[in-house]
């Protein structure tokens, strides 16, 4: 059972025909136009094979909920890394959490060891 | 059509509607098996990406409060273990001086 956003759909938001290049672009996060010439020349060169592939993509892919058609552009290249390799999408989020880390250390480290304004107020407090 | 000939239709048709389906769905089933995460993780995943972008985002405020209290402020961080000792000592001492005083809490 997979997750909604890592299965694979026809976009026919985007579609020329029944939606599967446009499809295959939005699942890889490779360019529509060449998955497209893809198929085109696949049809030309392979007499047709490809064009059986296109149908029986068509005919058992499901369509895309059109809930997860307003997704941003920086959520949908996240998902597309995800589906390349969930562990690498992990990871980066984790390197992500680290560089929080490491910069809030950075101020932490200003705020406590910067004797200024501070330590002005705390003498005022008191 | 006589002797061989007569193959070829039966060729091409075994392969047509026997061969390219096995392929089709031999990598389909290769394809499926792969690790795929299920919807627990995505949602983890998601969760944690949006939550990486909101601390991302108010980091960046963060510093930017930092740098315009004190353009140089960077600089000031130094070496972070000399300078967490430094303010340890420091603040053990303050600890010291206010913990001696009588206590004038209300």
């Amino acid at each position: 059972m997979t997750g909604l956003r890592t299965k694979f759909y026809l976009d026919r938001q985007n579609k020329k025909w029944l939606g599967v290049c446009a499809g295959i672009a939005d699942y890889t996060g490779v360019d529509v136009t060449v998955v497209r010439l893809g198929f085109v020349l696949g049809t030309v060169f392979g007499s047709g094979t490809m064009l059986l592939a296109y149908w029986i993509i068509a005919w058992l892919a499901p369509k895309k909920p059109s809930e997860l058609y307003d997704t941003d552009p920086a959520q949908k290249k996240f998902w597309q890394s995800v589906r390349a390799s969930p562990r690498r999408a992990g990871r980066d989020v984790r390197a992500r959490f680290r560089d929080i880390d490491r910069r809030l250390a950075d101020v932490e480290t200003y705020v406590t060891s910067s004797n200024n304004r501070l330590a002005r107020e705390i003498e005022q407090l008191r | 059509m006589h002797g061989p000939e007569i193959l070829i239709p039966i060729l091409v048709v075994g392969m047509l509607f026997i061969g390219l389906p096995w392929l089709i769905f031999h990598y389909v089933t290769k394809w499926k098996s792969q690790a795929t995460i299920t919807t627990e993780d995505e949602n983890l995943l998601d969760e944690l990406h949006e939550l990486a972008r909101r601390l991302d985002e108010r980091m960046v405020t963060i510093e930017r409060i930092v740098q315009a209290d004190n353009p140089n402020w960077r600089a000031l961080t130094g070496d972070p273990v000399e300078s967490a000792l430094e303010d340890r000592s420091e603040r053990l001492y303050e600890s010291e001086r206010t913990s001696n005083r009588p206590a004038r809490r209300n």
